[in-house]
């Protein structure tokens, strides 16, 4: 590892206007954590346009602040109101909020606080080491091997992550598919553009992803309907105590390290760590009904997981290039607009950039460690504001900035047309989150496979052929059939079951 | 016995998934609309299937080429086939699923919502950002979010004020404006 | 025959409740306390837990007076549910707390006491908070 590329990198975080920025990020991020609605994705989609008025090392270093400051956020919600604020806090719900029944409150938001930063550090270490590493192993991949690991990446996000599989799959090759429209590289034949002028240089990333996740998740939100009024808990002594620290340490060190590995999969993530974590807390612990009555653990495991994995989930971005998940792709969305491509080379070629964000996320994480709990009751308050008010607010947010973009009423109707579709399908079942992570990925994978069968002299067996793109697609094969194989495993199983259960009824008591 | 000591592992992950599901199925209950039926999840992979096959069909008009060679439409022409192998796959398996939503008279709402963003797109060039914004407000707040006139009012302004003095002011960024 | 008396967890709110409840005791009549949070909002302030709303039956009950809380929810406008509960519990009288606002802060914020005092069809008793 590059030491003095490192310690440049404090030197860059540490500029005043990398600190502002930084702290901005991880605000919005607690705040999009609190409140219900916007998620991190479709926050950074929405604040997108920044990239393009603001330094790039800071609009990064924002974006990234939102994503994981939004882990910290979601806690609130979930402890004092029984109200998870983000998918990766649902989990906490119930231990957190039993914990606030019994008055200790305070207690559950402090250890998840301590417990996402541990959590956070030990994955930012992680990264720090790994990171080069990864990325000086990859820089000797070609063209087959980057193709070979974007589709992997592709079905990961599609089968693991939320959603039915099948649709999921769906959804990020129409993805592939719209990125596709406009000019061919290879061939200069348009495709796709009927004649228009502005189709003709493709369309637009920001402009797409502030549509599917922006405009869509507006419009979607439009029909909720809230639910009752809740009474925050009261928060009173908000530091833990010694022993509530001490039963908490295994959990926040087992819950760093399941954080961290699942962070990494593509398609895993902030949620199913914090699933996973607790999971494992409940298995091993020694007084499993504790879980759900106010465990300490209970809220220390997932928290220190989620926070663990959103950190580690910027590896794939940072090194190979592949975002891991949605609130990924939209950062990659960034660094192509920025014009740096995301890949191996980044940390050699954009060494600002690359150490920039990574030391920020220290340094962002000891602002959300002292912030958090100073501002519980400010958000709180904030909580009272009807969403109804809120969302005008973000509508014309979106509007002003996508055409503050290239100044253009064009993008406005692009992103009103994805914002459609996005909507749509929310309303049947599809995730948009894989749609868009392809779309993003859609023009490297298309050029990665055209150079691969140039290499190949159009012989596709040659990805099989090549030892390291041989193991991803082998890889791929494996993840392709394992819920097959799965699904054909439990109905044997559920068959067996249902006999022996009336074997057991047909015999005497 | 050992039937016995195998039966709670699995056991114990599938009840915690379980109390989430049951948790998320809750809250999605309290806040959407009700699940749609399989005439929602036919008609949606059939528009996926629309869109593979128009996609493929396009896609071989821009000519295939061969693997050693290959033509602007050969990569979308892979993909539209796989969109439509898919969606055929969809149309068997996922009729019965219940991960979509009825459209209902709120859905109304999501539609005025949208006529106002094509309407903001439409006058913003025309008569500058202010007035289209002030509307869309209005709109938002008093019919979308059923908010008294009062505080219909006070919040446009106060929002439509802010959003120039942010933009127009504080970042200087263009847009086109009125006042 | 029945008290609505309107309650949030203010000074005013305090002032409402002892005078209604003094009042139910002079006529021996049944209370409603109506905590109304508005619809929308995650966190309403003027909502009251159970705890706080078990303490006011009690001290209903401590000067013998037939008490419950109501939660009904209010949208835009609140005389729509004050007069849906009145209708329904056959309220003979409803007490309100007012606090001092400003005309500024009356023409911005807008004063829903003052329009409960004006359309509702029974008597108001608008009570001070005590300086």
């Amino acid at each position: 590892m590059d030491i003095s590329a490192f310690l440049d990198g404090f030197a860059v975080v540490t500029e005043p206007q990398n600190l502002f920025y930084c702290l901005l990020g991880v605000l919005i991020g607690m705040l999009i954590g609190v409140l219900p609605g916007l998620g991190p994705a479709a926050t950074m989609a929405i604040l997108l346009p920044i990239v393009y008025t603001v330094d790039p090392v800071s609009a990064v270093i924002m974006l990234a602040g939102i994503y994981y400051g939004a882990q910290y956020g979601g806690t609130i919600t979930s402890v004092l109101l029984q109200l998870p604020g983000e998918a990766s806090s649902v989990v906490t719900v119930f231990d957190g909020f039993a914990l606030a029944k019994q008055g200790k409150a305070g207690t559950a938001l402090g250890i998840a606080a301590i417990g996402s930063f541990v959590g956070a550090t030990i994955s930012i270490v992680g990264l720090t080491l790994l990171a080069p590493l990864v990325a000086s192993w990859a820089l000797d991949f070609g063209p087959p091997e980057y193709a070979a690991l974007a589709l992997l990446g592709v079905l990961l996000v599609a089968t693991i992550g939320s959603g039915h599989t099948v649709k999921a799959l769906i959804a990020a090759t129409i993805g592939l598919l719209f990125a596709t429209v406009g000019r061919d590289s290879f061939t200069n034949a348009s495709r796709f553009t009927f004649d228009s002028l502005q189709l003709a240089d493709g369309l637009d990333f920001v402009v797409v992803a502030m549509g599917l996740f922006g405009v869509g998740e507006i419009l979607y939100n439009l029909e909720a309907r809230y639910g009752k009024a809740h009474v925050p808990a009261k928060v009173a002594n908000v530091w833990p105590s010694r022993k509530d620290m001490k039963q908490s340490s295994g959990a926040i060190g087992r819950g760093s390290l399941i954080g961290f590995f699942l962070g990494v999969l593509p398609g895993g993530g902030a949620v199913m760590a914090s699933l996973a974590a607790y999971a494992t807390e409940k298995r091993i612990a020694k007084e499993p009904e504790r879980f759900g009555r106010g465990a300490i653990e209970g809220v220390a495991a997932p928290e220190t997981a989620n926070n663990a994995a959103a950190t580690s989930s910027f590896i794939p971005l940072l090194t190979l290039g592949i975002p891991a998940n949605a609130s990924m792709a939209m950062l990659f969305a960034a660094l192509l607009v920025l014009g740096v491509s995301p890949g191996p080379q980044l940390v050699e070629e954009n060494p600002e950039l690359f150490w920039g964000v990574i030391n920020s996320m220290y340094i962002g994480n000891i602002l959300l460690l002292i912030l958090s709990i100073p501002l519980v009751g400010l958000f709180v308050r904030i909580l009272r504001v009807r969403p109804a008010i809120l969302a005008p607010i973000t509508a014309l947010i979106t509007i002003l900035g996508v055409y503050t973009i290239n100044n253009s009423t064009f993008d406005i109707f692009v992103m009103i047309a994805f914002g459609v579709i996005g909507y749509l399908m929310k309303k049947t079942g599809f995730e948009p989150g894989p749609m868009v992570l392809a779309f993003v990925l859609g023009a490297i994978l298309e050029d990665s496979v055209r150079r691969s069968l140039l290499i190949f002299d159009g012989d596709p067996t040659g990805f099989f052929t090549r030892p390291i793109s041989g193991t991803i697609l082998a890889l791929f094969v494996l993840v392709v059939l394992f819920p097959i194989v799965g699904a054909i495993r439990t109905r044997r199983s559920a068959r067996t079951a249902t006999t022996d259960h009336s074997d057991r009824e047909d015999s005497p008591r | 016995m050992s039937e016995r000591d195998e039966r709670p592992a699995p056991a114990r992950r599938s009840d915690i998934l379980a109390e989430l599901e049951a948790e998320t199925a809750r809250e999605r209950e309290e806040h959407r609309p009700p699940a749609g039926g399989p005439a929602y999840q036919v008609a949606s992979t059939l528009v996926a299937l629309a869109v593979g096959v128009t996609g493929a069909v396009l896609a071989y008009g821009y000519g295939l080429g061969t693997l050693r060679r290959p033509g602007a439409g050969l990569w979308p022409f892979v993909i539209a086939v796989v969109v439509v192998i898919l969606s055929l796959l969809l149309l068997v398996l996922g009729r019965h699923l219940d991960d979509s939503e009825k459209f209902t008279r709120s859905s109304l709402l999501v539609l005025v919502g949208l006529v106002t963003f094509v309407g903001l797109g439409v006058l913003l060039p025309v008569i500058g950002f202010e007035i289209p914004a002030l509307l869309l407000c209005v709109i938002w707040l008093r019919f979308l979010g059923g908010e008294t006139w009062r505080s219909t009012i006070v919040i446009s302004l106060v929002t439509v004020t802010a959003f120039y003095l942010l933009f127009l002011v504080g970042l200087r960024i263009p847009l086109p404006h009125l006042f | 025959m029945t008290i609505l008396i309107g309650f949030v967890p203010t000074a005013a709110g305090e002032a409402a409740l002892a005078a209604g409840l003094s009042e139910a005791v002079r006529s021996g009549e049944d209370v409603v306390i109506l905590n109304s949070p508005r619809r929308g909002a995650t966190v309403d302030a003027d909502l009251i837990g159970e705890d706080v709303a078990e303490d006011l039956l009690a001290r209903a009950s401590a000067q013998g007076v037939v008490a419950r809380v109501d939660h009904a929810e209010h949208g835009s406008d609140i005389v729509d549910t004050f007069e849906a509960l009145v209708d329904r519990t056959n309220a003979r009288l409803v007490v309100l707390g007012l606090r001092r606002r400003s005309p500024v802060g009356k023409l911005v914020l807008g004063s829903d006491a003052q329009r409960l005092l004006l359309e509702l069809e029974v008597p108001v008793l608008a009570v001070k908070p005590a300086p």
